[in-house]
């Protein structure tokens, strides 16, 4: 199955996306609105220019147009200053077409060439020529008729030409293109920063429900704890309701196998005691099939413990009680053979990161085994070793050779058949350290005989405070 | 040496019995939690063979509450929960020794053996006084290596007076021992195996102290 896209990555990308269009969209509609501003701005500006022109335009007495009065603006004096006024006659019935028949100053040498246009009366018409340098001008113009007064007759057409250089227009926009630019930037910046923020931030709980999560499986916790956002809290409540269902049917399906586990042991003891008060083949039969069956009986118990031990998070107990219990078994049990057993008094409270009765079950079958071939002593040492714990059981007993070892720890196999016992401890033993990830290992004793170590993942003693604390406290004895 | 059998499946309650009453021992029988408290609260049994799982009361109950009434005769569990978390249970509950089932009887005997005699402070299986032996395991006395023909009770009573040599028993507590509860105890009947055991042993062996009991002289 393909990862559906990181939901930090679907809402930043949406965001981005989001502050993106939004921004430019608003930009781009402001330039436009402030580049129509002011274009009409200019037309107005060229419009006043072209009124005054035509205000301040006579005849004079040689029947020549001219300006009365100098025009406002100072640029129309400064040579090439971007701004120029010009006025053509144009062609009429009496008088011939002349174009520049006056111009500003500011146009010095030359002219504006006009392309030939047809002007309604008021009309304004705006267009885009070259200037006198080259430049790009926008100019208006309009017609304008002038009658002489001495010859009612003489109609002159002329032709008021205003016109300025783009760039006048250019320049404030492109300072407000550069500000506006800024502006927007800054906005989308703080935007994209405030929505990064954001999703980290609301996104901070689902880290959290997370470590939560690895800590249940690393089996640091039975339950997801903590206070999580109303959004979450029903999913948290939704698991822990089903993790609490879980433990239950994994411990009412271990109990019921236990039951019926123990319940046919019973009627075995009775076939097998009277088996062996009777010298028969069907006697002999019923001995060896009863020893087959509590085999097996033993086998799928452990087996059903191990199946439901892989169910069960967070569990911790100690391992000094956890000893000192099946230490008291071993000194009962095993009174007649005066054994000395010797616990190694380490300071450092050690833990093991799993269930109590899993220990004590990978301990007991262990110190069992010991007891069974030691001479006199088993010695039992425990340290911590790189976050494991290492158990070392070891006894004074014939030992075990280096080649027979690995068969021990297969299903069935047993030392010796006087010695009494299913066959299975061994076994058992590291099919549940290894569902814990431990190990099982046989090494030569210095005691002379056999050392059995078994290491199993190490808890913590601080999650064994919060452990004990709960109702679920373990280990006990 | 009387014994408590504490099992509720029938069948293995009469094997028990039967086994046990064959090696020398007086037995009696609980089926149910309740009783066996009773019986084991009031009867002097020299050791008790106890099911974990009884009808009305469980087995660690019982054994908890003889051990809380000051009881301290050897207890035996024999039962078929055979996980270590429930050993340590039982053995923390006061039992002396943990038997699972399907079991031997040869090695349930061995072990109550064991339990009697660790009880009586001895060390071997064998108990010795003066030319007297007697085997605790195959229920066999002699004296000077010559087997003595017993009847079982006055194996019984031989067996007791040898646990406690050199101390003083009354005859209530010798009958006590060798009777099963559904037994007349009738302690002029003490006196009559006394007197067969006597004539059986070297002289003067056994004592009599008035108005007190017997007493068995390992230095006559």
């Amino acid at each position: 199955m393909k990862a559906a896209p990181s939901l930090r990555l679907r809402l930043l990308l949406g965001t981005l996306l989001w502050i993106v269009a939004t921004i430019g969209v608003t930009g781009w509609v402001l330039q436009g609105m402030f580049e129509q501003h002011l274009s009409r701005q200019f037309h107005a500006e060229l419009a006043t220019h072209l009124n005054q022109l035509a205000a301040n335009l006579e005849i004079n007495a040689a029947g020549q147009p001219e300006v009365s009065h100098v025009l406002s603006d100072p640029r129309l004096e400064r040579p090439y200053s971007g701004l120029y006024w010009q006025v053509d006659r144009m062609r009429s019935d009496t008088m011939p077409a002349k174009p520049a028949l006056l111009r500003s100053r500011s146009l010095w040498d030359g002219e504006l060439r006009v392309p030939d246009d047809w002007l309604g009366d008021g009309e304004h018409h705006e267009h885009r020529l070259n200037g006198p340098k080259g430049e790009s001008l926008r100019m208006i113009e309009q017609s304008l008729h002038l009658t002489e007064q001495q010859a009612e007759n003489t109609e002159q057409t002329l032709r008021l030409i205003v016109a300025a250089d783009e760039k006048l227009l250019a320049e404030p926009v492109e300072r407000f293109r550069g500000l506006l630019l800024m502006a927007l930037s800054l906005l989308a910046g703080g935007l994209i920063l405030a929505a990064i923020v954001q999703v980290v931030a609301g996104l901070r709980p689902l880290n959290r429900l997370r470590d939560e999560l690895t800590r249940l499986r690393d089996g640091e916790q039975a339950l997801l704890g903590g206070s999580h956002p109303a959004e979450i809290q029903p999913l948290v409540d939704e698991l822990n309701t089903v993790l609490e269902r879980n433990a239950e049917f994994v411990e009412r399906a271990r109990s019921q196998a236990g039951n019926l586990a123990h319940a046919v042991k019973t009627p075995l003891a009775v076939m097998a005691n009277a088996a062996a008060a009777e010298r028969s083949e069907l006697a002999e039969l019923v001995t060896s099939q009863v020893s087959v069956a509590r085999q097996h009986i033993d086998h799928h118990l452990a087996r059903a413990r191990i199946a439901a031990s892989a169910q069960v998070h967070g569990q911790h107990c100690l391992l000094r009680p956890a000893i000192e219990g099946l230490l008291r078994v071993m000194q009962r049990v095993h009174a007649e053979r005066a054994l000395t057993l010797h616990l190694d008094d380490d300071r450092e409270i050690l833990v093991f990161r799993g269930e109590a009765q899993d220990l004590q079950e990978m301990l007991g079958n262990l110190l069992d085994n010991a007891c069974k071939w030691a001479g006199s002593r088993v010695e039992v040492s425990a340290s911590r070793q790189a976050g494991e714990l290492c158990i070392d059981i070891d006894d004074d007993g014939p030992g075990i050779d280096i080649e027979a070892r690995p068969l021990l720890l297969q299903r069935g196999q047993r030392g010796d058949e006087q010695v009494p016992g299913s066959g299975l401890g061994l076994a058992i033993v590291d099919d549940l350290a290894s569902l814990y990830g431990g190990r099982l290992a046989l090494l030569d004793s210095p005691l002379g005989g056999l050392r059995v170590r078994l290491c199993l993942p190490a808890g913590k003693n601080k999650e064994l405070d919060q452990a004990s604390t709960g109702e679920k406290s373990c280990c006990n004895t | 040496m009387r014994i408590l059998v504490v099992e509720d499946e029938p069948t293995l309650c009469l094997q028990l019995s039967r086994t046990l009453s064959a090696a020398g021992y007086a037995v009696d029988t609980a089926v149910n939690g309740l009783d066996a408290l009773h019986l084991g609260s009031e009867e002097p049994f020299d050791a008790v063979v106890l099911d974990l799982g009884l009808p009305v009361l469980d087995g660690l109950s019982v054994l908890k509450r003889w051990r809380a009434a000051g009881r301290n005769m050897p207890v035996l569990i024999l039962t078929a929960r055979g996980d270590w978390h429930e050993r340590v249970a039982g053995i923390d509950a006061g039992a002396d020794d943990y038997l699972t089932k399907p079991f031997h009887m040869e090695e349930l005997q061995a072990r109550l053996r064991a339990l009697i005699r660790r009880a009586a402070g001895q060390a071997a299986n064998e108990l010795v006084c003066g030319p007297l032996t007697l085997d605790t395991r195959s229920a066999k006395a002699h004296v000077d290596g010559q087997a003595l023909v017993l009847t079982s009770h006055e194996f019984r009573v031989l067996a007791f007076l040898m646990h406690r040599r050199g101390q003083v028993c009354s005859r209530s507590e010798l009958s006590e021992h060798i009777y099963p509860m559904d037994n007349d105890r009738d302690s002029n009947t003490i006196e009559v195996f006394v007197g067969r055991l006597r004539k059986k042993l070297p002289p003067d062996m056994i004592e009599t102290l008035r108005g007190m009991g017997y007493r068995l002289r390992c230095d006559a």
